[in-house]
């Protein structure tokens, strides 16, 4: 955020903000991973973060998601400063992630892996205790047939194929409804037809429930066609942001991303 | 079933289709309570119909104890995914403080008997909040190290008797010693049946496949894990408090039995560890053959219990439940069809959460 727009309309702004980042800083050692780095997302966008390698986008993640702590700067989810937060109690107050390498319980079945991911009820100790009732069994059903994989609810989630277990990850995204989903390179590691399905469920998810996603891309076809926004990340730094018109013509992403600083 | 048996797996498949199977285990699922029952009711009724006092109501007794004791560990072990091998320590705990009680100070047996799990569990959580942050092989040895702490602090203190123990001269009969004991296992079987179907049943085995998933998707799992490891340390505690005037006589060797320990793993591992009926069968299973060799055998007890862990870790590493739910379900993802069912199959891992 610029100083210039600081006041009252500033504020307001951020206050819509489902998620912001204020100067947010982590080193490990001498290593600056992530550099003063700004972002605000809002509801019902669906915003990318790219750059090279090494560039900082997993360990900003890992610092909004509360499995690291920043040395500097804030993070605020829905206006709520969450920076010194336990990684669970972000996560309950409505952050979703899906992990780069895909993460489901794989011993367990299908239709446990979504049950666990429905929110409702909380971790209140009479929620704990109760089996799950026909109203969510009935969504779980409705989930897996959205994303192809009916019929498979009660078999073991670690026998189904990567891409489908990336289904499943998703699912149980789509199940707890999250106030925003963090995706680590979704289209990681599947095959081009199954990679249009997830692209279609992430627009829907999008267009029809609002849901705001932030997600981290190499796939640049897939980033530049989904996203409303995009931030650049380059040692640590945030060197650009904007639409990805303006992204694909930045000077500066083009040297990062061939090397030339 | 590996690969190489292909042959032999043709012929068990004519003899076993995994369709039989897999009704039969749909059929102990859905039956699980009046099953639970009826096995209640059988064991319950030997001594109305004529057992007596004896060998073989005391070999029973203690079936019903390792099953108690197999099935806590599987709490902690099976379905939250931390191996222990100090639960023999609230065993102990629970054993001194009955007969403590009863004997210094007098109190009733189900006075003490109630005081002595109430000990244990919060002993239970003091340990668990500690050992509870190590993961795999560290947490392994860290509860190896709080079993030998609690053994020698037996050994040294007066009241437990020093290393020579307590000499327990009375104590109820028989037969109450076969209904607790059966009691305390019924009741932690439906127990823990139960909740392997809630909510709090799935985060434990969501804590055992990806802790890091879990903590992301909202869940304390530390919150979880201590409380799966006192559930554990309740019936463990149990178990201690009513063996110990069943003995008749405790001392730091038999309170803190760290072969009791590996025997009570094997048990687990041997019937299937993550499911309900797994560790019962087991403990009943390899408690008959125990009792076998030391009444044909005698002094080979351990040498088969080593070969029995050695045997069930390489070929059924999921149990007899395990491997035949796997056997069940092997063919299920083909046949439910999937878009690309081409990778990960591996097969080598079994999901019987009942």
């Amino acid at each position: 955020m610029s100083k210039a727009t600081s006041g009252p309309a500033a504020e307001a702004a951020s206050d819509r903000a489902v998620l912001r980042t204020d100067g947010v800083t982590k080193r490990f050692g001498g290593l600056t991973a992530v550099d003063d780095v700004d972002i605000e997302i809002h509801r019902g966008e669906i915003v990318g973060l790219i750059g090279p390698n090494g560039a900082g986008k997993s360990t900003l993640f890992n610092c909004i998601t509360g499995t690291l702590t920043p040395d500097e700067g804030r993070v605020y989810l829905q206006g709520e400063d969450v920076t010194d937060w336990p990684e669970h109690k972000i996560a309950r107050a409505g952050l979703g992630r899906m992990f780069q390498e895909t993460r489901i319980f794989g011993d367990m079945t299908v239709r446990k892996n979504l049950l666990l991911a429905a929110q409702e009820g909380g971790a209140g100790v009479s929620s704990l205790m109760r089996r799950p009732d026909s109203s969510l069994l009935a969504r779980t059903d409705e989930l897996l047939d959205y994303v192809d994989l009916g019929g498979l609810a009660e078999t073991r989630a670690g026998r189904m194929s990567f891409g489908q277990q990336k289904l499943l990850e998703f699912a149980m995204e789509l199940m707890s409804e999250p106030e925003i989903l963090l995706m680590d390179e979704p289209a990681g590691g599947i095959n081009p037809s199954m990679l249009g399905n997830l692209i279609d469920y992430i627009r829907n998810a999008n267009e029809e429930q609002e849901s705001t996603i932030f997600l981290i891309e190499h796939n640049m076809d897939f980033v530049m066609d989904i996203a409303d926004r995009i931030y650049v990340l380059a040692h640590g730094e945030r060197i650009a942001d904007g639409t990805p018109e303006e992204i694909q013509n930045d000077q500066r992403v083009l040297d990062a991303y061939l090397g030339r600083e | 079933m590996s690969t190489t048996d292909e042959e032999s797996s043709g012929v068990l498949r004519s003899i076993l289709p995994p369709e039989q199977v897999d009704r039969f285990l749909g059929t102990c699922d859905d039956y699980g309570w009046p099953l639970l029952g009826i096995g209640a009711l059988v064991a319950a009724s030997f001594p109305v119909l004529g057992l007596q006092g004896g060998y073989y109501m005391t070999v029973l007794t203690e079936m019903f104890l390792f099953a108690i004791l197999a099935l806590s560990w599987d709490i902690v072990g099976g379905q939250t995914g931390y191996p222990s091998f100090g639960n023999m320590a609230f065993f102990g705990i629970g054993a001194y403080a009955t007969a403590i009680l009863t004997k210094d100070f007098a109190l009733a047996f189900p006075v003490a008997f109630l005081l002595a799990g109430l000990l244990a569990v919060s002993s239970a959580g003091i340990i668990g909040v500690v050992v509870l942050r190590l993961r795999g092989h560290y947490f392994a040895i860290a509860t190896l190290g709080v079993l030998l702490v609690a053994q020698q602090v037996s050994r040294i203190l007066d009241i437990t008797g020093g290393a020579s123990g307590k000499i327990l001269l009375q104590t109820p009969s028989a037969e109450t010693f076969y209904y607790l004991f059966l009691g305390v296992l019924v009741v932690e079987m439906a127990l823990v049946y139960y909740l392997s179907g809630t909510r709090f049943g799935f985060v434990l085995n969501a804590i055992r496949d990806d802790e890091e998933k879990a903590t992301a998707m909202g869940f304390n799992t530390t919150y979880y894990k201590t409380a799966a490891w006192m559930l554990a340390g309740l019936f463990t505690g149990f178990a201690g408090a009513a063996y110990s005037l069943f003995n008749t006589f405790i001392d730091p060797q038999t309170a803190y039995n760290g072969a009791w320990n590996v025997e009570l793993i094997a048990m687990a591992l041997l019937g299937g560890s993550g499911t309900v009926a797994g560790p019962v069968i087991g403990a009943f299973g390899l408690h008959t053959i125990i009792e076998l060799v030391e009444t044909f055998a005698v002094g080979w007890q351990l040498v088969l219990l080593g070969g029995a862990v050695i045997v069930t870790v390489i070929g059924f590493p999921k149990g007899v439940v395990g491997t035949l739910s796997e056997y069940a379900s092997q063919m299920d993802y083909y046949k439910h069809g999937g878009m690309a069912a081409t990778d990960t199959d591996d097969g080598s891992e079994v999901s019987a959460d009942e």
